[in-house]
């Protein structure tokens, strides 16, 4: 399945798009993948337990997964990931 | 105590006297400085319903208690007045080295009143104060005139502020220029500035504030610069500025776009984004009293734009100039920020009301003979440069929106009134309110009108774990973002410190006692807060605005957003005024909005 991701930190990348060999996955399973198979910033934005580091946050489809249901949130081809810092005021 | 000086300038420009006016302690201990005494200041001085453009307005230039030491982010200062966008409280918000040099020279403040009968510019140094005409700077932009005054002063280290043309002709969002680049943008308080005549101050003190404990502020400071070099959050800022906040505006669906119609637009990514932006960098640059450089200097290098240099554009400026009007080429958008700053225009309002004026003349409500045969459509950069000028210059169509979006609405009719985003007829900021509830109820009961500075609620319910489409919570998710800034705004400091290192009420309680020598509380800082938005809803209340102000356009509350995780979401009526009873229930206000005898007396007004 394809899924689209989003890094906005001190580097930015902006959608990748991303094969995964995964069924039914979670987003768990996806940054499980993410860190063994993909090249990126992750050490970051994700700690070796699979959570996110300090003053990072995880929105699938434009939603934060706290108000989702956090790494157990289902994934589904083509959804967008973002992973960013938190951004604030303008 | 220590860190401020205890009294206030007074100066009556009709009859062209100045005196010194004493503040006690005790005022800044139940106040702060900033937004707080300045609440307490309006409510006192200015007689009731004055005309926001009459001579009896009062202009109010304040600092807080921590200003000219060296607490990050104290630059600050604030301008109050009632507004002659809302006819309400006006609070708008700079930095620079006025601050700085006014506190230097021995005051805490500048209570400004009266209209001079020929234009002047007041000029404050150790050897007293002068109000001087200003005849040959009359009609020049604020860049000039900050260029002339620094070199008829011959001190390139004086605090200047001054007006442009906008604010001379009296344009209702005009701004107050400072250093260049930096504006108290919003309300229109430039334009009360030039209702007095009233083009410019200088100021140049040498008397530094000394704190009352200067090696525990260095400790305090050493200890916040290792924070932030550790902080992943104060890295991303300082290299990318405020224009990252529009890649997380877009993915989460509150990207304002083509006047509040959509919440994304893919075609801003890597143009007008934060990557778009930092290809235009050529230095960073921090506030005075600031160890974060998150400011961005920009210049257009080729093309029609070539040359254009500024410090920005901020992120509410590439929302306002971008994405609600459809444009997607920065060096316009630079040469727009370059245009409003120079002209004396907040952009926040003038990129909205430019917006507004595409989707009246694309619904035929404009014609091009109205508009002076420009063709104001979206996407259209050089109609919208060109509208600024208009604006500014009042000039045509440029004089209906030069009163902002809401009396521009009644004048062109046609049902436009839909889709005028402001709140108390100020402008909307960056932030599409039906994709963050909260952003809803923060707009609607701002005392100033739409605003973001009171709260920032996309923290919590696009990045946080508040869910964004729902009402409950929200009331005192945003009573409690509202206490935190009208700390931060009483305190003068910048807000950004507190969300990127991050500062917590804590530390700021620690400065404040190394630099005054007196012990705030958390608690006794909230308390504060609560005190300060109740005195300024008295205010309101007095000037004639009441719950039915506290509203919303009919796009926001009926119209659902069509695009983004958003999609079909609207704030609806019934939405709205729960989180209004239950915000103002929060506060200790009635069901109308009207404090309690109670709360009063919690806290002693």
């Amino acid at each position: 399945m394809n899924v689209i991701i989003n890094v906005i930190g001190p580097e930015i990348t902006l959608k990748q798009e991303i094969d995964l060999e995964l069924v039914s996955p979670t987003l768990r399973d996806v940054v499980r993948t993410l860190l063994g198979e993909h090249e990126g910033p992750w050490e970051r934005i994700i700690r070796n337990d699979l959570s996110l580091a300090e003053g990072c946050v995880a929105l699938v489809n434009g939603r934060n997964i706290m108000s989702l249901e956090g790494f157990e949130t289902p994934i589904h081809e083509g959804d967008e990931i973002t992973f960013s810092v938190i951004v604030a005021g303008g | 105590m220590k860190g401020i000086r205890g009294r206030l300038l007074e100066v009556d420009l009709t009859r062209g006297k100045t005196n010194d006016r004493p503040i006690s302690d005790e005022m800044f201990e139940k106040y702060l400085g900033g937004r707080g005494l300045g609440a307490r200041l309006l409510f006192d001085m200015l007689p009731l319903n004055t005309d926001p453009l009459s001579p009896e307005n009062l202009l109010i230039f304040l600092t807080g208690p921590l200003t000219g030491t060296l607490v990050p982010g104290s630059s600050k200062f604030v301008v109050i007045t009632k507004s002659p966008l809302t006819h309400g409280w006006c609070d708008s918000y700079s930095s620079g080295r006025l601050s700085v040099e006014l506190k230097k020279v021995g005051y805490d403040g500048m209570v400004i009143r009266g209209k001079s009968n020929h234009p002047c510019y007041l000029r404050i140094d150790e050897s007293g104060v002068d109000i001087r005409r200003a005849d040959s700077i009359w009609g020049k932009d604020s860049f000039e005139t900050e260029r002339i005054m620094k070199q008829v002063e011959g001190n390139t280290s004086a605090g200047v502020t001054s007006i442009g043309p906008a604010g001379e002709r009296l344009c209702k969002f005009a701004s107050i220029n400072s250093d260049l680049y930096r504006q108290a943008g919003r309300g229109g308080v430039g334009a009360v500035m030039g209702s007095k005549n009233f083009k410019a101050i200088v100021i140049k003190g040498t008397r530094k504030v000394e704190p009352h404990d200067r090696e525990k502020l260095i400790e305090l400071n050493r200890k916040n610069v290792e924070r932030s070099r550790k902080s992943e959050v104060a890295q991303a800022r300082m290299k990318y500025g405020t224009p990252l906040t529009l890649n997380i505006t877009h993915f989460g669906g509150i990207l304002p776009t083509k006047n509040f119609q959509f919440g994304t637009w893919e075609k801003a990514l890597e143009k007008i984004d934060a990557e778009g932006v930092n290809r235009h960098v050529i230095s960073h640059k921090a506030c005075i009293s600031c160890f974060m450089p998150c400011g961005l200097m920009t210049r257009v290098s080729k093309g029609k734009y070539r040359g254009s240099t500024i410090e920005g554009p901020e992120y509410e400026t590439l929302s306002m100039f971008g994405s609600n009007q459809l444009i997607d080429l920065l060096p316009a958008i630079i040469r727009a920020n370059v245009l409003c700053d120079k002209l004396g225009l907040d952009t926040i309002s003038t990129g909205n009301v430019i917006g507004f004026a595409m989707e009246c003349f694309e619904k035929g409500l404009i014609s091009p003979a109205q508009a002076e045969g420009l063709e104001i459509r979206f996407g259209d950069s050089g109609a919208s440069l060109a509208a600024i000028e208009m604006i500014a210059n009042r000039q045509g169509l440029g004089d209906i929106l030069a009163e902002g979006v809401r009396r521009a609405a009644e004048h062109i009719g046609g049902g436009s009134d839909r889709f005028a985003m402001h709140v108390k007829g100020m402008e909307f900021p960056g932030y599409e309110p039906r994709g963050a509830f909260g952003s809803a109820l923060s707009y609607a009961v701002s005392p100033r009108g739409a605003c973001h500075r009171r709260a920032w609620p996309p923290a919590k319910e696009i990045l946080g774990d508040y869910p964004p489409y729902t009402v409950e919570g929200k009331a005192e998710m945003i009573r409690d973002l509202y206490d935190e800034n009208c700390i931060l705004h009483s305190l003068l400091v910048c807000d950004f410190h507190s969300k990127f290192i991050p500062l917590s009420l804590k530390d700021y309680s620690q400065y404040f006692q190394a630099v005054t020598g007196e012990s705030l509380s958390e608690r006794d800082l909230l308390t504060t807060a609560g005190r300060v938005e109740t005195l300024i809803r008295m205010f309101n209340l007095r000037e004639g605005l009441t719950r039915q102000d506290d509203t919303l356009p009919h796009r926001t509350l009926f119209e659902p957003l069509p695009d983004g995780p958003a999609r079909g979401q609207s704030i609806g009526g019934e939405n709205l005024s729960r989180m209004l009873d239950e915000y103002y229930e929060s506060r200790g206000w009635d069901s109308s909005g009207v404090p309690t005898e109670q709360t009063l007396m919690k806290y002693q007004l």
